[in-house]
């Protein structure tokens, strides 16, 4: 269970969180709207632990533990993920390595030990072909090259693989085609189940035809200002942020 | 004032007469006189000091006070034979030659032994190596003084046609003793026409011992020929290491060279490249690493004498607290050197903001219808790619060695010979993995 409280959150001094409260129990699929410079990627930076994002005041708890004090690959170790809106190029690592090096870090963090090799490769394969990438790319290096909606099945691929408790999607859907989208979609709903949670954070209602969340919110001005079910997405794109009464940048 | 341009150590001319009659080949009156003037005309210039612009980067103050013995040939023992283990690559099947303290060490020894490639050691056989001591076209004063002291060295002569099978594996080992050991050994190596070989060679030495190893080699590729040339550099961490070699690169000859520079306090490395026919290439690359306290050096030159020739540079430095690295890189080509191709590329990681990393490129270009690149940077780890390799969960070590890893990845990544890539790799994580970052 994800328990984020009063959390207030700066960047370079300038408040941007000012006071969230959200409550995400296993199994559960949260999204998150709200217009441009809601603080929506900064939440999501905040929980998985990026420098520069200064916790002023607040908490945030992940199965009763202090994610808060934890760095960004324990909070991985304990069921994190972070899909980014713009996956990073690492010229030099190829995927395989990288997710080799990401899932036996994961492992032994969790007192296991690494992945044998064949298994190992056995699992990326398969989780590579369920989501449709081409297995020549797990041998290139990290999205170098990558097209944005390669990047984000990319994305998929490394979420499928480690098999997150917990998954923070920020803006997975951002600048993609319907194709890419559903392939997008396809591996969120895979990752689906009583024992995992997921938080998408968007911009768009268009994934939720996809992915039909449990709860949605609306953030606004560092805060969560609605919460609501599916239909507030709905609601949200019939009217506008201005129709339900919320304006972008409230002071 | 007058700018003082060298160093003088009254000593190393005493140490000279002290040992001149047990010396390799003292009986021997030519290897007499070239020991002597060698070592007269070192005297008179000196040690090259901070203000010789080619020794900006490397100090060597120190030779001034500190006092070097030639190294004496060791016993058999188990330190030897830990070295050489570290050192030998077992996976590559074939001849190694062993030099221990600047000795050949027959018992760790197996000359190379096919048709076509001749092989001789200086101790063995003094008078093979004659033609080149007594010849001082290219000696610098460090080149005379390793010329008066020679110990040892190796002589390969690959005829031409012959393609030899297997790399050949040298290793050179500085074990452990209570005295400062000079170690000055000498290679010549020559390629007839089409002639092949690669060559691997090592050095590796005490962890906690001040020496101070000097090489000189020099290589000849006749036309066609190809001669590879690696170099792994895991000198102890007090180490003085130094490399000079001179090679010459015929008609469409094929020369490269690579080195790792991992060990040593510091290390020195010059490569002086001449082309002599033309559509011939020269491939010269390596990473280095340094750490507190640790100076690496390399200086390379290419002479494009002839027309249609090309050149690559490529060298990646890794630079954590306290270490310090130059890369003096120049290429000149020649009034009549035209379609010459000559490309340069020197990048630099620094992991700390104590840590130096010197780039300098220089391109002398007296034709008109040339292609020639140099880049060179010097920048930090990038904090996104660190970011998200650990929010998958690798620590901060383990995320930090994968992108040095990947920044040096580069140098070798395109070696043709797996063992040799997986080697260099696995000697380059090993100086990540080492804890003993002050």
């Amino acid at each position: 269970m994800l328990e984020i409280k009063n959390l207030h959150v700066s960047v370079g001094g300038k408040e941007i969180l000012k006071g969230v409260n959200l409550t995400m129990k296993s199994g559960e699929v949260h999204a998150i709207m709200g217009p441009n410079g809601a603080g929506k990627s900064t939440l999501s930076y905040a929980i998985c632990g990026k420098d520069g994002y200064e916790i002023t005041e607040g908490t945030v708890t992940y199965n009763g533990k202090d994610l808060l004090d934890m760095e960004p690959d324990q909070r991985a170790g304990e069921g994190l993920f972070l899909g980014f809106q713009y996956p990073v190029e690492i010229p030099g690592v190829s995927n395989m390595n990288f997710l080799r090096s990401a899932l036996n870090s994961q492992r032994r963090y969790r007192g296991g030990k690494d992945m044998p090799a064949v298994e190992f490769l056995k699992l990326v394969r398969a989780k590579a072909k369920e989501l449709d990438m081409d297995a020549e790319m797990l041998k290139r290096p990290v999205n170098v090259g990558f097209s944005g909606g390669e990047k984000k099945r990319n994305e998929m691929v490394q979420m499928a693989v480690l098999n997150p408790s917990l998954a923070v999607l920020d803006e997975t859907d951002s600048g993609l085609d319907i194709d890419a989208l559903k392939v997008v979609s396809d591996g969120i709903n895979r990752l689906r189940s009583p024992e995992n949670s997921i938080l998408m954070i968007t911009h768009y209602q268009r994934l939720l035809d996809y992915v039909v969340p449990d709860f949605v919110h609306i953030m606004a001005d560092g805060k969560i200002v609605r919460t609501g079910d599916k239909t507030l997405a709905i609601d949200l794109e019939e009217k506008g942020y201005v129709g339900l009464g919320i304006t972008e940048n409230a002071a | 004032m007058v700018k003082i341009l060298h160093l003088h150590n009254p000593e190393i001319g005493k140490h000279f007469e002290g040992i001149r009659s047990s010396l390799t080949g003292a009986d021997q009156a030519w290897l007499g006189a070239v020991r002597e003037e060698a070592m007269t005309r070192f005297t008179n210039t000196g040690i090259p000091g901070p203000k010789v612009e080619e020794w900006k980067y490397t100090n060597l103050g120190f030779l001034a006070n500190e006092n070097f013995a030639v190294g004496t040939k060791a016993d058999q023992t188990s330190e030897i034979k830990a070295f050489y283990d570290a050192a030998y690559l077992a996976d590559i099947a074939g001849p190694v030659v062993v030099f221990v303290n600047g000795h050949i060490y027959p018992a760790l020894s197996s000359y190379p032994d096919e048709e076509g490639v001749e092989f001789s050691v200086f101790s063995e056989n003094t008078s093979a190596f004659r033609d080149t001591l007594e010849s001082s076209d290219q000696a610098s004063s460090l080149n005379d003084l390793n010329r008066a002291m020679v110990t040892d060295g190796y002589r390969l002569d690959i005829a031409a046609g012959v393609q030899v099978r297997q790399p050949i594996q040298i290793i050179h080992i500085v074990t452990s003793a209570t005295d400062m050991k000079l170690i000055p050994v000498r290679s010549q190596v020559t390629a007839s026409k089409g002639a092949k070989a690669r060559i691997i060679e090592t050095f590796i030495g005490a962890e906690n011992e001040r020496y101070w190893g000097h090489m000189i080699s020099e290589t000849t590729l006749h036309d066609a020929a190809d001669i590879s040339l690696i170099q792994f550099q895991l000198q102890g961490k007090q180490a003085i290491h130094m490399t000079e070699l001179h090679t010459t690169v015929a008609e469409k000859a094929n020369f490269s060279h690579m080195s790792l520079q991992l060990g040593a306090e510091i290390s020195r490395t010059e490569l002086i490249n001449s082309f002599t026919g033309e559509y011939a290439h020269i491939d010269l690359r390596g990473a280095y690493l340094g750490r507190v306290k640790q100076s690496h050096d390399i200086y390379t030159r290419i002479n494009h004498d002839q027309p249609n020739c090309q050149s690559n540079q490529l060298y990646r430095g890794v630079l954590d607290e306290g270490g310090k690295s130059a890369f003096q890189g120049k290429v000149v080509v020649a009034r009549d050197a035209q379609k010459t191709n000559a490309d340069q590329s020197n990048k630099n990681l620094l992991l700390s903001r104590k840590a130096e990393a010197n780039a300098k490129p220089e391109l002398l270009i007296y034709a008109d219808d040339v292609k020639c690149s140099h880049g060179a940077t010097v920048g930090e780890m990038d904090a996104n790619q660190l970011f998200y390799l650990r929010s998958r969960g690798l620590d901060e070590v383990a995320a930090k060695g994968l992108l040095v890893e990947a920044f040096v990845a580069e140098v070798f990544d395109d070696m043709d010979d797996e063992i040799l890539r997986d080697a260099f790799k696995a000697k380059a994580a090993g100086w990540l993995s080492r804890e003993e970052r002050a």
